[in-house]
């Protein structure tokens, strides 16, 4: 019985060798590489900076709408999605 | 952008105003808005300020990078999601309900 466990314990042992000694696959490289990303230097309690920016909307008077960041102070929350147009499949 | 945008009620629901910003000038953004059904408005930061303002300035491609800032009412920073990550609106919009819920129980 005892010789039994022991010739198991060796077989599980020689099997687990053979799993460790199998090197990994590579995982396959990305065919596009991202661009180099700079790290925003903002961190999360920080003031957001201020801006006024031209936008794709069209306002009442028919005109394009600029938007300034401070005036939605006290009114709305804000998020603002950095993207890149040319780096945006859909 | 197209994920925000299938997703627009969730975050109009939070008191939440939405933009998008990149470097593109304004009739470029509109085509691409028009092309992709995009009703928020799409910021055009084409003298690159609010992108270098954030860190986000890609100085060797010219670009801002991918991005979300959720902003509070008090105009603190309150989430970012840097990279790909930003793609996906999910950890967004769970910061905006989490504004709410602020607001709701003060």
């Amino acid at each position: 019985m005892i010789k039994r466990t022991l010739g198991l314990l060796f077989l599980l042992g020689t099997v687990v060798a053979i799993a460790a000694a199998q090197t990994p696959t590579p995982s396959p490289t990305p065919a596009r590489t991202p661009p180099p990303a700079p790290h925003t230097n903002l961190k999360v309690g920080q003031a957001a900076p201020d801006f006024t920016l031209p936008s794709t909307a069209i306002g009442p008077d028919g005109r394009g709408m600029r938007f300034k960041l401070s005036d939605f102070k006290g009114k709305k929350n804000v998020v603002l999605a950095f993207y890149v147009l040319a780096f945006t499949g859909g | 952008m197209k994920a925000y945008q299938a997703d627009i009620a969730k975050f109009e629901g939070t008191d939440t105003q939405v933009f998008g910003l990149s470097v593109d000038s304004v009739p470029a953004n509109r085509e691409f808005a028009t092309k992709n059904g995009i009703t928020f408005p799409l910021l055009s930061d084409f003298k690159r300020t609010v992108v270098k303002d954030y860190g986000l300035f890609n100085e060797e491609g010219g670009y801002g990078n991918r991005a979300t800032f959720v902003i509070d009412k008090d105009g603190i920073i309150q989430h970012i999601d840097e990279g790909n990550v930003a793609i996906d609106p999910s950890s967004v919009e769970d910061a905006c309900n989490i504004l709410t819920h602020k607001k709701a129980t003060p």
